[in-house]
């Protein structure tokens, strides 16, 4: 064992300056040492693996929620994986109550230790205690309020006014005031990361896969069930890769949640900066998108195999890539993961299950091998589903990927261990209010770094642009031609662009014929269309030399998050599309619920006499 | 990744303070723009033209676009039955197809509408359906439908007749219904269907174009008549006590009786509140005949400034349950607006009608002042009976139209009941507009009569004369020093009180939000070279900025300068397909062939187009 001591830390406020407070820390860096507990069993099909070289005490952290910016004076720190050194500038850092809450762990200090007294040189007057309290292995950090206009704009908003503050009311110590100045609040333990001993295995793997010169570049797919970690996994595994290298393009494959774009997206994007906040917080542009329009994609899955499609083929097969998939893993949808890792042909899987393959078969290449996919099949499958599968037969037949070769990736296995892993339902947050948080986070770019107040969205001078030049598109519905402004009006479209020239023959709209499978250059709302001079209006935060591309116009069914269309203030009269009058307790005023399973009432007898 | 649910933003938690929310009525968003677009789609649907049906299930495929998965059950199933019958009347389909497509669109709905009821046990079909009110046999013929024989072409045409009066009465006509929708729920369902015999065939509207005219009448006569009828009762009660404070107080606990004749009038006011409004105002109901206020034992005052703006007491108590009951939203707009109108027909003349009419506006502002400040229903001290409001909850109206209508029926009274509007508007016009436009109306009405009301006078009547010289030196005054302004407001403030308008707490801070914003400079200076360098880089490309200086804040996203409630707003009367090459083919909407451009012409003028209209245009396209 290791010699574990109570952490010190040691903090002063400095005199504030406005409204931003700022705390400096002293870390004791937990001794890491070889040993520790021998590895669970390890689950019997897949590849088993030796322990990781150092499975070790767990070091010194503060878990914590609220928001801040980070600078490392002196030793180092990792969050989320990602190792920050004295040599980075400030990091912000975002830790909603919405989200797994971040941990700062202190790393034993790798190089020599440089001039203490220089490394503080920020500090000023609280240099001096601090210096009191150092001892050469200990981490200095310095921590910032931060206020940025997506956040900003996030917290006006009244649903998520409390996002960064905690659930529970925690009593204040001297401590804690001081952190609370800053923004953020500790909390325990549990509500961090949990690495188990199955993921620990797994990212050392693939770790040593990245870094490794002669293998060629892996492609990792990341796969499970809903609510099993994915996402978490995902951002965990980028920032410990960006430690070693200074890029990563990550593909975004799940449409529902996507970790960089607006949802309803399959994207490809270059990673340079560790992920060190939910998706709202770092929404950018990929290099390659396309808006699919839904959130899921059980309607067209033949379109979302061509979407996925067309993203894949700009990956330059560079720099390492990871993908994350959909956690849609049971009946049609395991089908289409087949699909899709045939498609994508990783070199690395990594599944995430938490009953044991009891959700999903191990994807074993061999079961991979044998198993038909959706619009593919399998070695010994005589027949393959024919359901549109012309275009599919195309791409593989064109790439010569016969069904002749198994496909060789390596499966690694992941078995999360936080609690409520993996049963629906019980995620912290609904999956739609998520969704909505990626729109606003969005939507903050529109918001000018220079002032300090939030600007409603109505109130921003929108771009115009006539109906003849932009096509239009309603993905995810029919509707009648006539009517389509109805539509389109005070929506969320995709700002894309089509090789075609729009081609009128009036003034009035180009309507399209069908779905272009095209990039995608960011999103807007429509904030108006003007019916007698034959403009839409849209406010977006796309840059106007990208803008200046964008034309055709694609609707899908995700729409604006109901709080900015219901909170519009100081506007003249009724708003459009709000109304105070429905009533939702008259019989069928709701929405379509998924059916669930009835149990009958017989089986409800059975029960009582078991 | 541990951690336990639930946090601020999940719907339905609470945030800060739950008890002030609770009070709020919930905003949602909904597909359609306004009120308008949703009464012309459900008359459409409902009206018996197919022609008029097809054009509101166009608007109903845009709706879906917009709900996406959220889409109300009902409208779905209301607009798939409409589409069977539109097919049925187009002559196209055999009646096996038909058959096919009744059944499809009757099994969703006894699956769909029911399964909302379903429990963790699974209960019979045949008792959800008899819990609401769904007929037996038409759970009877989804069985058969799914399991036995294809039922015959007329049971399925029947059933889908049965079935779309069913989504009317509980869905249509009780949706963004009126103020007493979600307070008795169960009354409410008792009164539709009570009064549902009253106008069975009110919805099929299959007359020539000359009995239009006639049915309107009828219509008319048949509002007249269930106000007869409240009338009726109210007398009625107060002979059995003999007394007419007695009988107040009996009037403003509700029976039975008049939740009855309530329920009917609502009824009637969902096929046209204009008519419904109209006749209100016809002679003997709001505004009394002479021998209804004796009977009420008021004495009539010739001398208008002896009521200052108030209706007498017993009236107003004779009519407050029945006022109260109908006053929503939307209605109480009509009704205002219509008050103003025969206003301004009867402006001259001295009779009860004028005086009634000005009072009636008068006493609602005040209601509605009350009510939007979030005042508590307050018993009126210096009165011997408690006086019940006339609103219940807050009645955000359209404020404009309502000042225009109120300058359009100029009288003695204007500068008056203009103050009324000035002061309960939201968002507030700007100070000095408020005061110029005051001015004004009281330079226009002077000679209309003395202004004798305690507010007016002390303002106005020290300088009779304006003229545009002396309004900007008015204004110049009042941008150069502030402290008038503020002596201004308390006088303000002070006439408010006078008029019996509680004014609200809040109001200087909706000021300094409406008024002097800091944001808005700042927004404006900060953002003006940011829009300079974005309109230099679209140089050349389609998309440009809008050079118009528009004032954005004040339209809200949906909706831009100069467009009205027009529900056929955005029609589009041509537009140009284009498919792509390398792209896939796949399901695309074939318009249908009876859709030709004639036929959506979007509506010139951006009129409204009411119900009423609707009948009228509907008559009009009669094709056989």
């Amino acid at each position: 064992g290791g010699s574990r001591r109570g952490w010190r830390r040691r903090r002063r406020r400095r005199p504030r300056r406005g409204r931003a407070g700022r705390a400096a820390a002293a870390w004791r860096g937990g001794a890491r040492r070889g040993g520790g507990r021998p590895p669970r069993p390890a689950p019997p099909p897949p590849a088993s693996r030796p322990p990781p070289p150092h499975a070790a005490l767990p070091p010194q952290a503060l878990t914590f929620t609220g928001k801040c910016r980070l600078r490392c004076l002196y030793g180092a720190v990792r969050l989320l994986g990602f190792a920050v050194a004295s040599h980075q500038p400030g990091l912000p850092v975002f830790s909603p109550a919405t989200h797994c809450a971040l941990s700062l762990e202190a790393l034993p200090a790798e190089r020599p230790p440089r001039g203490l007294r220089a490394a503080l040189s920020p500090l000023a007057e609280a240099r001096v205690k601090v210096m009191a309290r150092f001892s050469p292995e200990c981490a200095v950090v310095l921590l910032e309020h931060l206020d940025t206009p997506v956040t900003r704009f996030l917290l006006s908003h009244p649903p998520l006014s409390r996002l960064f503050e905690p659930q529970e009311e925690s009593s204040f110590t001297p401590e804690d005031a001081v952190l609370a100045s800053v923004g953020i609040v500790k909390c325990s333990s549990e509500r961090g990361l949990l690495v188990s001993e199955s993921m620990l295995v797994a990212l050392e793997e693939l770790i040593q896969a990245c870094c490794a010169e002669d293998e060629g570049v892996p492609v990792v797919l990341v796969c499970g069930p809903k609510n099993t970690g994915k996402s978490t996994f995902n951002r965990y595994l980028i920032n410990l890769l960006l430690n070693r290298l200074p890029s990563i393009e990550y593909m975004e494959c799940d449409i529902g949640q996507t970790e960089f774009t607006p949802p309803g997206c399959v994207s490809l994007s270059n990673v340079t900066e560790p992920i060190l906040g939910p998706p709202f917080t770092h929404q950018q542009m990929p290099c390659k998108m396309v808006y699919y329009g839904q959130t899921s994609c059980e309607q067209d899955t033949e379109r979302y195999l061509d979407v996925v499609k067309y993203v894949f083929s700009s990956y330059k097969k560079e720099v390492p890539l990871v993908i994350n998939t959909m956690g849609w893993v049971k009946g049609e949808g395991l089908l289409l993961l087949i699909d899709i890792i045939r498609l994508l042909s990783p070199s690395h899987i990594v599944q995430m299950d938490v009953y044991d393959w009891k959700a999903m078969a191990p994807l074993t290449p061999e079961y991979v091998h044998l198993s038909p996919g959706l619009y593919t099949k399998g070695k010994q499958q005589a027949k393959c589903k024919q359901v549109g599968a012309s275009e599919v037969e195309n791409w593989r037949s064109s790439e010569g990927e016969g069904d002749a070769s198994a496909p060789e990736y390596k499966l690694l296995y992941v078995h999360p261990e936080f609690p409520r892993a993996g049963i629906a339902g019980e995620a912290r947050v609904h999956s739609s209010i998520l969704r909505d948080m990626s729109i606003l986070g969005y939507l903050g770019q529109l918001q000018s770094p220079d002032i300090g107040a939030v600007l409603p969205l109505h109130s921003l001078v929108p771009y115009q642009v006539p109906f003849s030049a932009v096509a239009l598109r309603v993905i995810h519905s029919d509707v009648a031609p006539t009517n389509i402004m109805y539509a389109v009006n005070a929506s969320w479209v995709g700002l894309c662009r089509i090789p075609d020239e729009i081609k009128c023959e009036s003034e009035g709209p180009v309507l399209l014929t069908q779905t272009p499978v095209c990039d995608c250059l960011g999103f807007g709302i429509v904030r108006g269309v003007e019916m007698e001079r034959k403009l839409y209006h849209i406010l977006t935060p796309v840059p106007p030399e990208n803008l200046r591309q964008v034309n055709c116009l694609l609707l899908g069914n995700i729409s604006i998050p109901n709080c900015i269309l219901v909170g519009q203030q100081g506007v003249e009269g009724e708003i459009p599309y709000v109304t105070s009058d429905y009533n939702y307790s008259i019989l069928g005023s709701g929405k379509l619920k998924k059916k669930k399973h009835f149990k009958r009432r017989e089986y409800a007898f059975e029960c009582d006499y078991a | 990744m541990a951690g336990r649910a639930g946090l601020a933003c999940r719907p339905g938690r609470p945030g800060s303070s739950p008890a002030r929310k609770r009070l709020k009525p919930l905003r949602t968003v909904v597909a359609w723009r306004g009120r308008a677009e949703w009464d012309q789609v459900m008359v459409g649907l409902y009206c018996g033209d197919s022609r008029l049906q097809q054009e509101a299930l166009d608007r109903v495929s845009a709706w879906k676009s917009r709900y996406g998965p959220k889409m109300p059950l009902a409208v779905d199933c209301t607009a798939e039955l409409i589409r069977c019958k539109v097919l049925d009347s187009s002559g196209r389909l055999k009646s096996h197809e038909l058959i096919l497509s009744y059944g499809l669109a009757l099994v969703r709905f006894v699956n769909l509408i029911t399964e909302r009821k379903q429990k963790m046990v699974s209960i019979p079909l045949r008792q959800l359906a008899k819990e609401v009110d769904i007929p037996i046999w038409v759970v009877d013929l989804r069985h058969e439908l799914t399991h036995g024989k294809l039922p015959r072409l007329a049971l399925c045409r029947k059933g889908c007749d049965v079935v779309l009066d069913w989504l009317r009465k509980t869905y249509w006509s009780r949706q963004l219904g009126n103020n007493l929708c979600e307070e008795s729920e169960d009354e409410e369902q008792q009164g539709v269907e009570a009064s549902a015999e009253l106008d069975n065939d009110a919805w099929e509207i299959q007359t020539p174009q000359h009995e239009a005219c006639q049915k309107h009448k009828e219509f008319h006569e048949k509002v007249r008549d269930v106000l007869i009828s409240y009338k009726n009762e109210q007398f009625r009660v107060m002979q059995t006590v003999q007394s007419v404070s007695k009988s107040r107080e009996l009037w403003s606990d509700s029976s039975s009786e008049v939740d009855w004749i309530l329920a009917q009038i609502k009824d009637l006011m969902q096929e046209n509140r204009e008519a419904v409004a109209e006749a209100l105002l016809s002679d003997g109901f709001l505004i009394p005949k002479m021998d209804c206020l004796k009977m009420l034992n008021i004495k009539y005052e010739a001398n208008k400034e002896l009521w200052q703006f108030k209706i007498p007491q017993t009236f107003y108590c004779f009519w407050q349950p029945l006022l109260t009951g109908l006053l929503s939203r939307s209605f109480t707009q009509i009704l205002i607006e219509k008050m103003f109108v025969e206003l301004k027909e009867c402006s001259d003349s001295s009779e009860l009608r004028p005086q009634f009419l000005i009072n009636w506006i008068s006493e609602m502002l005040t209601g509605i002042a009350k009510v939007n400040a979030g005042k508590k229903r307050q018993q009126h001290c210096n009165k011997q009976v408690s006086v019940k409001e006339l609103f219940l909850r807050k009645v955000p109206l359209q404020w404009i139209r309502l000042t225009d209508s109120c300058l359009e029926a100029p009288c003695w009274a204007t500068p008056h009941l203009l103050q009324l509007i000035l002061t309960i508007m939201r968002p507030r016009l700007p100070r000095s507009s408020r005061k110029n436009l005051l001015y004004l109306a009281s330079v226009y009405t002077e000679g209309g009569g003395p202004l004798s009301s305690p507010g007016i006078s002390s303002d106005c009547s020290e300088q009779p004369i304006y003229t545009i010289e002396s309004l900007q030196w008015r204004a110049r005054q009042e941008n150069q020093v502030k402290n008038q302004a503020q002596t201004v407001e308390k006088q303000d403030d002070v006439l408010e009180r006078d008029d019996g308008v509680e004014e609200v707490e809040e109001e200087e801070e909706e000021e300094m939000v409406t008024e002097t914003n800091p944001l808005e400079g700042l927004a404006h200076s900060g953002n003006l070279a940011a829009i300079a360098e974005k309109r230099a880089a679209l140089q050349g490309s389609a998309w440009q900025i809008t050079a118009d200086e528009v004032q954005w804040k004040d339209f809200p996203l949906g909706k831009l300068p100069g467009q009205t409630d027009d529900p056929d707003g955005l029609m589009l009367d041509n537009y140009s397909m284009m498919s792509l090459l390398d792209q896939p083919v796949r399901d695309e909407w074939k318009p249908p062939s009876t859709n030709s451009a004639e036929l959506n012409i979007p509506a010139t003028g951006g009129l409204l187009w009411t119900q009423n209209d609707f009948h009228k245009i509907k008559s009009g396209l009669q094709l056989f």
